[in-house]
């Protein structure tokens, strides 16, 4: 269970990246977290493991207060809590096997570390968590050389190493082709539910957080504005957390083959300058609650696309 | 769209299309836009800068030669360096003016000439004490294509102990580089404090060039005259790599790519597991091409510190130097560009393997 009790977060700039955050997060809950970039998705996930430090209120992962003053209990706070990256964050030059033994850190002397010198029984768990993921064949394979959609799930395993308590997620999929993305979050959800996993996962794509996730956050200006299961996060309500209606961009191009032509609308248009004429055009809408719009954002919208 | 319907118009007849321009007087050709003029008012002022500089030059001249100049009934003169320096400055400005270079450019090149000018007056230097010392020069050039080739080889084992200086003090070195640079860069450091320290240590290290460590070490402990050239020679090379190592690896980790970095922190290693896990691999196609450029450099160094007591084959230079032996000088030089070029070559092909 991951509790946070007002917790603000400001940047040693005074920018304040979150404000009065009160959230209760469950044992074994996937959670996906919306909201527009710049809405403080990132610092809410790097706040649970202290990559962001918060600057006040409270905040525990499970029985532990995280504390990011000493980073000895940050360290042990963080071997129970794994993190999966946008750009994946893997070492390039080393194999496969050696990055999801990086997550067995916390529990491996430094000395074995510094000489690269592991314990079977870490290999072998490592090797386990290349199963889960189903690349175990790519072990000894240089990080570099595999596939996008691959080398997350090599970080899926790096933090399965870990044997975590809870996994963060910081836009797992946004680097990905949609095919892809959605078999990255289909093992993801799958593995999460073989281990009873904490999950939040943030994410671009309304339509995957719609898909994967039991529980969606809306966040906008450092602050939740939206809280509650899936079915009631209905495409008004997001669009309240967005502050404008939704466009193509909000969802994973998949199954929406009319999004290229949208896009070849858009830019027919656009040199015409003719704002009137996408209000009568209601499929250049990428939402399907054409009802509840503005049309003046809308044309900004479109004028972006 | 307009001057070509011009041209086409005045050339009558269609489907000449390019060539009408050249046909033609050239004046009916289209119309370019004109590069903009630079401000004469600021050339004007260059050309009195170029007259300032001339006045200053010719106040402080040393040298006595004076050039006449004869016009008509009058003979002018004038001393000789400043006039050249001053036709120079007259001729950069004109070519400056005709080419349109901006004001700043030519201000640039201009300062650029009195600033050279300035300095080699000062130092007096010229090319012209090469003719004068000739036949003094014509000796020795002579022995240098004449090398002994036979001495060369008789001298191995100082080339040997050359060689060993560079690959201790290299592997030695370049560890030591290693730690410190993880010290010294602020992604890998413990703290800021530590990371601004160690950078200033490195910048003394650094200020001291190899032949002042050689000297400092050859006072301390003693050079060949007492056995120990080698080891002062190695505590010097290394002093002279830790420094550049420390240097070029920490502004590598500097530029590390953050994101492994933050994996390996979010999964809880310690600095030690971090830097190792996260840093190092990054870093290190990077410290094996400076470690092979350093034992390069060290190859070079170890001869340049020789002169000054260390041992090895600069030693030896030294002394054949001293003895005017210069065929036995000309066969070292020229083995020494031998041996550069082959560790160059070896180090070429580790790093393409590397890579």
């Amino acid at each position: 269970m991951i509790t946070f009790e007002n917790v603000d977060v400001v940047f040693p700039n005074g920018f304040q990246g979150l404000k009065g955050i009160d959230l209760t997060i469950n044992q074994g809950e996937f959670v996906g977290i919306v909201g527009l970039s710049g809405a403080g998705k990132s610092t809410l996930i790097r706040a649970v493991n202290g990559l962001v430090p918060y600057t006040s209120g409270s905040l525990s992962v499970g029985e532990t207060v995280v504390d990011p003053k000493s980073k000895t209990k940050l360290r042990r706070l963080r071997s129970k809590v794994g993190m999966i990256f946008q750009s994946f964050n893997l070492v390039n030059r080393i194999s496969v096997l050696n990055n999801v033994l990086t997550g067995r850190s916390a529990y491996t002397p430094t000395w074995r570390s510094m000489l690269g010198w592991y314990r079977a029984a870490d290999k072998e768990l490592a090797f386990q968590c290349l199963e889960r993921v189903g690349i175990v064949e790519k072990a000894y394979e240089r990080a570099s050389s595999l596939s996008g959609g691959q080398q997350q799930r090599v970080a899926i395993a790096r933090v399965l190493a870990q044997d975590p308590e809870v996994m963060l997620a910081d836009e797992p999929v946004a680097a990905l082709d949609p095919p892809t993305a959605h078999r990255v979050m289909r093992d993801l959800r799958r593995i999460q539910r073989e281990l009873g996993m904490t999950c939040i996962v943030n994410m671009h794509h309304l339509d995957l957080a719609r898909s994967y996730a039991d529980r969606i956050i809306g966040m906008r200006a450092g602050e939740v504005v939206f809280d509650g299961p899936v079915a009631e996060a209905t495409d008004a309500v997001i669009e309240e957390v967005y502050q404008r209606s939704m466009t193509a961009e909000d969802v994973v191009a998949d199954d929406v083959p009319v999004s290229v032509e949208e896009t070849a609308d858009a830019t027919e248009h656009d040199p015409d300058n003719d704002d009137a004429h996408h209000d009568d055009d209601p499929a250049v809408l990428g939402s399907d609650d054409p009802g509840s719009n503005d049309p003046g954002s809308n044309n900004a919208e479109q004028a972006r696309l | 769209m307009t001057a070509v319907a011009e041209s086409d118009s005045s050339a009558g007849s269609p489907g000449t299309g390019v060539g009408t321009g050249s046909s033609g007087t050239g004046r009916s050709s289209t119309e370019r836009p004109k590069q903009p003029r630079p401000s004469a008012l600021a050339y004007l002022g260059l050309l009195g800068l170029a007259a300032a500089a001339f006045a200053f030059f010719w106040w402080s001249r040393e040298s006595t030669d004076v050039l006449f100049l004869p016009l008509g009934g009058v003979t002018l003169w004038a001393p000789q360096n400043p006039l050249i320096g001053l036709l120079i400055m007259l001729g950069l400005l004109i070519v400056c003016w005709r080419v349109r270079i901006g004001e700043m450019a030519a201000f640039g090149a201009l300062t650029f000439v009195i600033v050279t000018y300035w300095a080699g007056e000062n130092i007096d230097f010229t090319l012209a004490s090469i003719w004068e010392r000739w036949d003094n020069l014509a000796g020795q050039l002579a022995a240098f294509f004449n090398p002994n080739w036979s001495y060369v080889f008789g001298v191995w084992d100082e080339w040997l102990v050359t060689l060993n200086m560079a690959i201790v003090a290299t592997i030695i070195g370049c560890s030591i580089g290693l730690v410190l640079a993880m010290f010294a860069s602020p992604v890998s450091s413990p703290n800021k404090a530590t990371s601004q320290t160690i950078k200033a240590l490195n910048s003394v290290i650094r200020s001291i060039p190899d032949v002042g460590w050689a000297l400092l070490f050859v006072a301390m402990i003693g050079g060949t005259a007492y056995g120990l050239g080698p080891l002062a020679g190695v505590l010097a090379l290394l002093m002279f790599n830790i420094g550049i190592v420390a240097k070029l690896l920490g502004e590598t980790i500097d530029a590390a790519s953050p994101g492994p970095i933050e994996a390996a922190d979010s999964t809880g290693a310690n600095l030690t597991q971090r830097n190792r896990i996260a840093v190092l691999p990054q870093v290190l196609p990077g410290f094996t091409s400076y470690s092979l450029y350093v034992f390069e450099l060290n190859i070079r160094a170890s001869t340049a510190i020789g002169i000054v007591g260390v041992g090895g084959i600069g030693h030896e230079l030294n002394l054949q130097m001293n003895r005017f032996a210069w065929e036995n000088v000309a066969s070292i030089l020229y083995m020494l560009i031998i041996v550069v070029l082959l560790v160059d070559l070896f180090s070429l092909w580790i790093r393409r393997r590397l890579m």
